[in-house]
């Protein structure tokens, strides 16, 4: 026979239809949109990590100035490997971008077809999808330069071009004025030989085991490259940021969703177990007699817990369906909106079903459980006689005849409802978290983007790029000339200028391991870095210091990235400099430091504009440009993402005060429906009950944002370690706080004048009815 | 001896403030037997009731009720105990408000591996025609019905009332006796009950009186009368 207790289900669910309904919307929201969320990442991902065969992606790249000859290249592909023309021409679009343009490929680095069809005649484009789509270029539109004119025939996704970097040393990419398009092959040959760029892929015939042996690998060949041929530049797959950005980047959201998703089931299992232990204060003198007529502890409990979890349970199942069907759409937009991924295919995901379905469940299980047992371990005969309380009976306060009775009254009710409100502190604790986390991000991303571009070194950082051709070891006469055309070529006029070194290093602390520092050595009176940088003083930036935690007098050892060299600093002092992880210290020191020339340096702080020195020596130039690649990028791939757990986190702060100050008013119903039989007006009981505990709210909505703070710092702080390469000052204004306190008053607002019209409504014989 | 009470004792608080509620009782109960216990307000009735039951322990003394003493189970057993002898009516109803009438005495019929028939007990109960509406829309008497019910309709071996009538007027607490006598002839189940009803000695088969913690008198009934004839 089934539990008869168990037929309250549904009818618990019909009174209580209101709150069910809420809670019930939010896992189906939450869990939908995580498990969305969590599957289109890991259909990307399969979609990603897959098309390195399926499209036969490159193992590395190189340039050189001239065509290779046949004798050449069969001289590199001695070394196992095989090795494609990928040549590309580059033109300037008549909208203010730049095509880079390559004959369709057959053989390697191919592409997949989005939309239209493929170039087949000449005049035909296909251009990347995404960067059609910042621009606003349809298919069947006319595209051209000025001197040339194509018609759009489709949209591809080229598998070496998953994120749009135009040049592999920037920092960021940007899909707005850069693509890249394929031509019929036939096309591509009556192209002018002058304006192409002559590349060439190349892949292992064995892949190296591991990224160690890959670097191992990659050196060799550089070094037996460059006896061959004069390279211009070498970049193995590894260090192509075209190829490898989007994987980095792919999943960095996953923690925070993640902890977002569990953060709502803990505080919904919150929810539920006060909404039950509730319940079962109520309902203690039958519990107590149907403990004396032989239920279990065990019968009582599973059917308390029941409700929960079949709640989360269908939740979860809707919930899954939402995220397979709608929400892992949605993502996956979002996902195209900021990379060039190739087609995907919905996979199944074991982490989605796991962290959305299975761990909800079990926390939802164990919270309730927790709570169930602690209330159930009270005996029958406590149960029948309503003495819940295990600690000793409490005196009542005394509170002198002074206080004027109606403020005795409420400190009564407080007094009374601790419990209660203790809870309501802690879900306010929650709620605030969640809000702060919304409101919070979108300011600490604008401060970011702003002090960066306010604390930049130089308005220009030049970063010199010596020619492959210098490392060339066999003919030391050679990488001489090449060495010394090189200095010669990167001297400039201008007056500005100012040379540093730069050589990263990694770390090796446990906070987070290696992880990239730019090592700066500053010439001594920089104008740029004002520090002074004599001999064994080290300075570390603010970015740095943070997110390492480090200070004034701190060891800290560095090592370089594919070797066992390490080096060790001690901090002297941290330079207020956010944006990037940097150590600064003396030039000739550094330049001692790791053997290199006294002279060395390896770029330029400037001021202005540098127009003499040859572009082909300078690898990056970091500008406000740059700088501010970074932030439209961060805005197109977090910014959707940010407004979506903004919105949530209100929603989900609304829902908990809503939740948590009705159950507080509800059950104060029984006695709210005596002092109605006493003779108390309504207006006089809403003074006394509302009041009393609205201003607990105001007070906890303010404490909580203290705690709260502190906790963010936390989280905050995890967030950065775990998904970001650079660092992020946690920094807010007071507005915030303002905020919040203002969409907390609203919300309570809104629930006690709902409430006030509930109190209305209390029928007096609620009173004389339930009391057992 | 069915249910055998010896030398039970019983004191709450610590110190200064304990108070000695029984002192020693010491009572036979035969199977079958209707067993009323009086006694002024405080004088441990409903203690010793709850020692009885197994819901309260005693510091001294034991219980054994056909030969298991109860003090001697550990919680897990004390409730399987409960569960298949014992049935429990208290002057408080306490149903289960979102449950209809014939669903709370189907949470008693639950418990056991035989329970009696609900439409019987329903129709002897007398709420027959009020099955299917929630307990907040019957009177006190009606409820008071269910809640035996719900006690009676695992047919235990004891049942364990305590001021079943307090709270009901004269008429409906008549009817209410009538009841546990019936179903005590019916089923020949044992009947303890606590009452401050003093005429209702009259219908018992063994009269107990408590006062201070110990059994002041305590007799059988040579002639009892039906309940129906009771008067007060
Ligand atoms: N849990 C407890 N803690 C402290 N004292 C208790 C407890 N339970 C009962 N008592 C005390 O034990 C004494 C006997 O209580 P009990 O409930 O058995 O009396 P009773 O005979 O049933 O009275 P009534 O007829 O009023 O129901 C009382 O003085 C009471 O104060
Ligand atoms: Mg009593």
């Amino acid at each position: 026979m089934r539990n008869p207790l168990q037929k309250r289900l549904l009818r618990e669910l019909r009174d209580e239809a209101g709150k069910y309904a809420v809670i019930f919307i939010l896992l189906v929201a939450t869990i939908g949109f995580v498990s969305g969320f969590l599957v289109a990442d890991s259909s990307m991902r399969i979609t990603y990590d897959e098309s390195f065969e399926k499209y036969n992606i490159e193992d590395g790249y190189f340039d050189v100035k001239k065509e290779m000859t046949q004798e050449q290249k069969a001289v590199l592909e001695k070394n196992e490997i095989t090795i494609y023309e990928n040549y590309f021409m580059e033109e300037e679009l008549t909208n203010g971008s730049t095509l880079r343009i390559y004959a369709d490929r057959e053989d390697v680095d191919r592409g997949c077809l989005m939309e239209g069809h493929l170039p087949e005649q000449a005049g035909e484009i296909a251009i990347d999808r995404m960067y059609a789509e910042n621009n606003k270029i349809a298919v069947g539109d006319t595209i051209g330069s000025a001197d040339r004119e194509w018609t759009v025939s489709g949209y591809v996704a080229l598998s070496d071009y998953s994120s749009l970097f135009s040049d592999n040393n920037d920092s960021m990419f940007d899909a707005v004025k850069f693509g890249v398009a394929i031509v019929p092959k036939e096309d591509f040959d009556t192209f002018s030989k002058k304006t192409l760029h002559y590349r060439y892929a190349w892949t292992y015939g064995t892949e190296p085991v591991n990224e160690t042996a890959e670097n191992d690998r990659a050196e060799d060949l550089m070094k037996a490259m460059g006896k061959a041929v004069s390279l211009e530049s070498f970049v193995p797959r590894y260090q192509n940021q075209a190829i490898i950005f989007t994987g980095n980047d792919m999943g960095s959201d996953k923690g925070m969703m993640t902890a977002l998703l569990y953060m709502i089931i803990v505080i919904l299992a919150f929810v539920f177990g006060i909404t039950i232990s509730n319940t079962i204060t109520k309902e203690a003198n039958t519990i107590g007699t149907l403990r004396a007529s032989g239920y279990t502890r065990g019968e009582l409990v599973r059917h308390y817990i029941s409700m929960p979890l079949l709640v989360t349970l269908i939740g979860a199942v809707l919930g899954n369906i939402l995220g397979y069907t709608v929400l892992e759409k949605v993502v996956c937009q979002m996902y195209y909106g900021s990379y060039s991924l190739t087609k995907y295919v919905t996979a199944w995901s074991g982490e989605a079903f796991w962290k959305t379905t299975v761990v909800p469940i079990i926390m939802m299980m164990i919270i309730n459980l927790l709570i169930l047992n602690h209330k159930m371990k009270v005996s029958p005969l406590k149960f029948i006689r309503r003495d819940l309380s295990r600690r000793k009976q409490k005196r009542a306060v005394r509170l002198g005849v002074m206080v004027p009775f109606f403020t005795r009254f409420r400190l009564r009710i407080i007094f009374q409802n601790m419990s209660n409100y203790a809870m309501l502190l802690v879900g306010i604790i929650f709620a605030n978290l969640l809000l702060f986390f919304g409101l919070a991000l979108p300011e600490v991303l604008d401060h970011y983007q702003d002090d960066i571009q306010q604390n930049m070194l130089s308005s220009y950082q030049y970063m010199l790029s010596v020619p492959v051709s210098v490392m060339s070891e066999e003919s030391k006469i050679k990488s001489l000339i090449s060495m010394l055309e090189f200095s010669k070529a990167v001297e400039t006029d201008n007056e500005s200028a100012e040379k540093f070194t730069a050589y990263s290093l990694n770390t090796t602390d446990d906070i987070c391991d290696g992880e990239e520092i730019l090592l700066y050595g500053i010439q001594k009176d920089s104008q740029y870095v004002p520090l002074d940088v004599s001999e064994g003083q080290v300075y570390i930036s603010k970015g740095y210091a943070d997110k390492h935690l480090l200070k004034a007098g701190h060891t800290i050892t560095l090592k370089e990235k594919y070797k066992d060299d390490s080096y060790d600093f001690v901090v002297t002092g941290i330079y207020d400099y956010m944006g990037t992880l940097s150590l600064f210290i003396n030039q000739d020191q550094l330049n001692e430091m790791f053997d290199l020339d006294q002279d060395y340096f390896s770029g330029y702080f400037s001021d202005t504009e540098i127009t003499d020195i040859n572009d082909k020596y300078i690898g990056s130039v970091v500008d406000l440009e740059a700088l501010t690649k970074i932030s439209r990028q961060l805005d197109v791939s977090m910014g959707s993402m940010m407004y979506l757990v903004d919105g949530f986190a209100i929603l989900i702060f609304m829902v908990l005060i809503y939740l948590l100050s009705k159950i507080v008013i509800e059950k104060n119903g029984q006695s709210i429906s005596m002092v109605k039989i006493l003779g108390y007006g309504n207006g006089e009981i809403s003074r006394l009950y509302i009041f009393s505990t609205s201003f607990m709210v105001v007070l906890f909505l303010l404490l909580s944002m203290v705690i709260d703070y502190y906790f963010m710092l936390v989280i905050f702080r995890q967030i950065m370690l775990e998904s970001f390469s650079g660092w992020i000052e946690f920094h807010i204004t007071a507005g915030i706080f303002i905020k919040m306190f203002i969409l907390g008053i609203v919300t309570y607002a809104v629930v006690a004048v709902l409430e006030v019209r509930k109190i209305r409504k209390v029928p007096m014989d609620e009173a004389l009815k339930n009391v057992e | 001896m069915f249910l055998e009470i010896n030398n039970i004792k019983k004191s709450f608080g610590e110190a200064e403030n304990r108070i000695e509620v029984l002192k020693g009782i010491d009572l036979s109960i035969d199977k079958g037997e209707f067993c009323v216990l009086l006694g002024p307000s405080g004088s441990g009735k409903s203690t010793l009731l709850n020692i009885i039951g197994g819901i309260d322990s005693s510091d001294e003394g034991y219980i054994s009720i056909d030969g298991e003493k109860t003090g001697e189970m550990k919680e897990k057993k004390l409730t399987l105990y409960r569960r298949k002898h014992l049935g429990y009516i208290f002057q408080m109803y306490n149903l289960i408000p979102n449950l209809t009438i014939r669903e709370n005495i189907e949470v008693g019929a639950y418990l056991s591996d035989k329970p009696l028939d609900i439409d019987d007990m329903l129709q002897t109960l007398g709420i027959y025609e009020h099955q299917h509406k929630l307990p907040n829309q019957l009177s006190g008497g009606q409820q008071q019905r269910t809640a035996i019910g719900r006690a009676l309709i695992k047919n235990p071996d004891i049942l364990l009332c305590d001021e079943p009538t307090g709270a009901l007027d004269y008429n409906t607490s008549k009817g209410i006796l009538k009841l546990i006598e019936t179903v005590n002839q019916k089923y020949g189940n044992t009947v303890v009950m606590v009452t401050h009803n003093d005429a209702i000695k009259y219908m018992a088969d063994q009269v107990v009186h408590l006062k201070d913690g110990t059994i002041r008198k305590s007799y059988h009934n040579e002639n009892k009368i039906p309940a129906e004839e009771l008067d007060w």
